[in-house]
């Protein structure tokens, strides 16, 4: 505190902070921020046949960057061997964040002037819309079609990861990005309760909603939710939702087609039956307060009969305990963070043929071995009943054509706006069409 | 932004204090021992300011070039009615943040004083502690007490208390409130530790002549004390003042400014434009409102606890 130093020292001290600004303001007169990015962007060239271990062991012994998120530790510890024996003269250096500071990061380390070679995003406007308009990420649509991703039961995961030129628009267009990971929302519930309460799981909202009282009346909480960090009702929203709703009018919404609106009359149902829920102490009391880790901890030691979650929660939950339900009606999927290749990359054959190895029958296995859902299902063997059911309910869910995403693609700040206002909702102090309107609000500054 | 604050406490406080002696010159050699020092200050503290400043009058994405945008940003930042409501949580934090923690400070610094307590470093050392602790540990650990099924509702209901029982950081009513409290919890243990300091500088010849003159306990505290310990409630004014207006960090691991947007709070949206909604620019301008408001209330207690302070020295 300068209150503390003495007359002369906070002479001294003004007299620095003077220079300073000086010094500061004639740096800051130079041209428009963003303007002359670092690092230059290499010529990469188109390939037209897969890439060899010869071609790649041509480039000499190099080492190549990834940026991943920490969660795809295991999966690296199997995947990163295996690779870097099938191609020698590579090493492979990674760089692990935590999915907060992966996403708030590496849009600047991919524009940086020392970019990781190979990286993963996520899909949305706020890290793959900057990283397509920014030209920081290697097209790939002559790789999806040498290495045959477009056929196949992995093609339309791609969709998320395909933009516009200008990246303002995405789901259909350029490729840009590739996930081996998939995920589906569903149910989950306790096997136990279920027996006790003399129910079979629920395959439907509809089946769901007739459940709830039941358990509720047992003295049981019908469903476990953790709704802290605003998402997770947002889920429960988006399966009630779409029971009555044709997938591809969501998917158009999500993906900001022109005049698509969010004021339908199943949204407005869906969030009135979500009130309805709440009111009728279905969640229990508190949701709002406890962080849906907790909730889903919670649950795993036996509170609540219901979790109505995705296969990213698979892992918490043991095979012997917990069951997992597949809505029929469509449980809504979406693919998890595409991986890029750095438009600035030298090692572009190494770096394709690791995108080759991530989508792969093995890594598929190695996938779902660690509790998650691959976007390759064929030649994938579940070694659980859990697994198994969640496999079920993706491939279900790919053939009903309900892989719609998430609502938070939709614009950058749809997450915080449509979680914040549907917390209202669910308590009553907002009306089921005003939530609507909000969230169309919302929709309607990022797209027109 | 969290940089930001260091220095525009430093560079609040200057500027108000009067330039007395215009005669004295800048010993230009002493310049020199501070260059490594000033370096580092300019280079990672003063830039990124000025470049703040400048950004904040740009529409960026943070990697395609920016378009000027005037003050476009600056008029967004007071025209949004959620922006409002944020501000407006702000100044309801202040009272816990910054007047609670003070007034619990002196209370246990003015009991501690006179009272001779065993183990008193041991207290004092633990009622230190929230200060010390990491603020994501802090967030973690009420968020576990104040749960609905956590430790502070089990304990008013085993009192017969249970009809007061709320989800604290789940109601819309108490959620803010809540964090408030937090807040206050951990900023009280630093007003203390400063109170202490202060109170064991103060001559005890004049308590012993007020109580020649009659006086208690409560008029020792008022007449000698607390006009004695004027420039460490200055400072600690100053301290949890800017802590509380620039807080996100206890907020976004609690609540997230939910329910709703009960507990929304300017800095939340200076993290959310910056690194989520990449508005740059936007983000900039709210930073800088948000450092002037903190510059203009800090010199506002500045101003008020400094008058006194130099007629009773001089």
């Amino acid at each position: 505190m300068s209150a503390l130093l003495p007359r002369r020292s906070r002479r001294t001290a003004l007299a620095a902070v003077g220079v300073g600004l000086g010094l500061a303001v004639t740096l800051a007169a130079c041209s428009a921020p963003g303007a002359g990015g670092s690092g230059d962007t290499v010529a990469q060239k188109t390939i037209t046949q897969k890439v060899t271990a010869a071609e790649v062991k041509k480039e000499g012994d190099i080492s190549l960057s990834l940026w991943a998120d920490v969660a795809e530790k295991p999966l690296m510890a199997k995947l990163v061997p295996a690779y870097e024996k099938a191609y020698p003269n590579v090493t492979v250096k990674i760089t692990y964040k935590s999915f907060d500071d992966l996403i708030a990061t590496v849009v600047n380390a991919a524009n940086s002037a020392n970019a990781p070679d190979v990286f993963e995003g996520n899909i949305g406007y706020s890290v793959d819309g900057a990283l397509v308009k920014g030209k920081l990420v290697r097209p790939l649509d002559d790789v999806a079609k040498v290495y045959g991703w477009t056929t196949g039961t992995g093609s339309s995961t791609l969709g998320p990861a395909r933009w516009n030129a200008a990246g303002t628009a995405f789901g259909s267009g350029t490729l840009y990005g590739m996930s081996p990971i998939s995920e589906v929302q569903g149910i989950y519930y306790s096997k136990a309760k279920l027996a006790k309460l003399g129910l079979t799981p629920p395959t439907t909202i509809a089946e769901l909603e007739k459940d709830l009282p039941i358990a509720e009346q047992a003295g049981e909480q019908p469903i476990a939710v953790g709704n802290s960090d605003q998402y997770a009702a947002t889920h429960i929203f988006s399966d009630v939702a779409v029971t009555d709703q044709k997938p591809a009018s969501i998917a158009a919404w999500i993906g900001g087609e022109k005049g698509a609106t969010f004021e339908t009359k199943g949204n407005e149902q869906a969030a009135a039956t979500l009130h309805d829920w709440a009111s009728k102490g279905y969640f229990g009391s508190g949701y709002d307060g406890l962080s849906n880790e907790d909730a889903l901890a919670k649950f795993a030691k036996g509170t609540g009969v219901f979790f109505v979650g995705g296969s990213w929660n698979g892992a918490a939950l043991n095979s012997d305990g917990f069951g997992f339900g597949s809505l029929v009606s469509g449980g809504v999927g979406a693919t998890a963070s595409p991986w890029h290749i750095s438009s600035k990359t030298s090692h572009q054959d190494a770096a394709i043929a690791f995108l080759d190895m991530l989508h792969s029958p093995q890594t598929g296995q190695w996938i779902l071995d660690g509790g998650r859902l691959p976007v390759i299902t064929d030649g994938v063997t579940a070694s659980d009943p859990l697994q198994e059911q969640t496999l079920d309910a993706l491939k279900q869910t790919i053939a009903a054509g309900t892989q719609v995403g998430y609502y938070d693609w939709s614009t950058t700040d749809m997450l915080s706006k449509m979680g914040g206002a549907l917390q209202e909702a669910m308590a009553g102090k907002i009306t089921p069409a005003d939530f609507t309107k909000t969230v169309q609000a919302t929709w309607a500054k990022a797209h027109g | 932004m969290t940089s930001a604050t260091p220095v525009a406490t430093a560079a609040g406080t200057a500027p108000a204090r009067r330039r007395r002696s215009a005669a004295s010159r800048v010993s230009w050699s002493s310049l020199l021992y501070v260059a490594p020092a000033l370096a580092f200050f300019v280079v990672f503290v003063v830039v990124p300011i000025v470049q703040s400043v400048r950004i904040s009058f740009y529409d960026w994405d943070g990697i395609t070039v920016a378009t000027p945008a005037g003050f476009a940003n600056y008029v967004a930042v007071f025209t949004d009615p959620d922006l409002r409501e944020a501000l407006g949580h702000a100044l309801i934090l202040l009272i816990f943040y910054a007047a609670l923690p003070v007034l619990i400070g002196l209370l246990l610094a003015g009991l501690m004083s006179r009272i001779r307590i065993h183990g008193l470093t041991v207290f004092r050392a633990v009622l230190f502690l929230p200060q010390v602790l990491s603020s994501v540990v802090v967030a973690v650990a009420w968020r576990e007490i104040l749960a609905d099924d956590g430790p502070l509702n089990t304990v008013l209901r085993a009192v017969g208390l249970g009809s007061l029982t709320h989800s604290w950081l789940g109601d819309f009513g108490t959620a803010l409130p809540s964090i408030g409290g937090i807040g206050a919890w951990v900023e009280y243990g630093l007003c203390m530790v400063l109170f202490l300091a202060g109170i064991s500088t103060i001559d005890r010849s004049l308590y012993e002549a007020a109580r020649l003159d009659g006086a208690g306990a409560f008029r020792e505290f008022t007449a000698i004390t607390l006009p004695a310990l004027r420039p460490q409630i200055s400072i600690a004014l100053i301290l949890t003042i800017t802590f509380a207006l620039r807080n996100f960090d206890l907020i976004w691991n609690t609540t997230r400014g939910g329910p709703g947007t009960s507990t929304t709070v300017p800095s939340l949206y200076v993290y959310q434009d910056a690194f989520q909604n990449r508005e740059l620019g936007q983000a900039s301008a709210l930073a800088v409102v948000l450092t002037i408001v903190i510059l203009v209330v800090v010199g506002i207690v500045q101003l008020a606890l400094r008058e006194r302070r130099e007629r009773r020295a001089s």
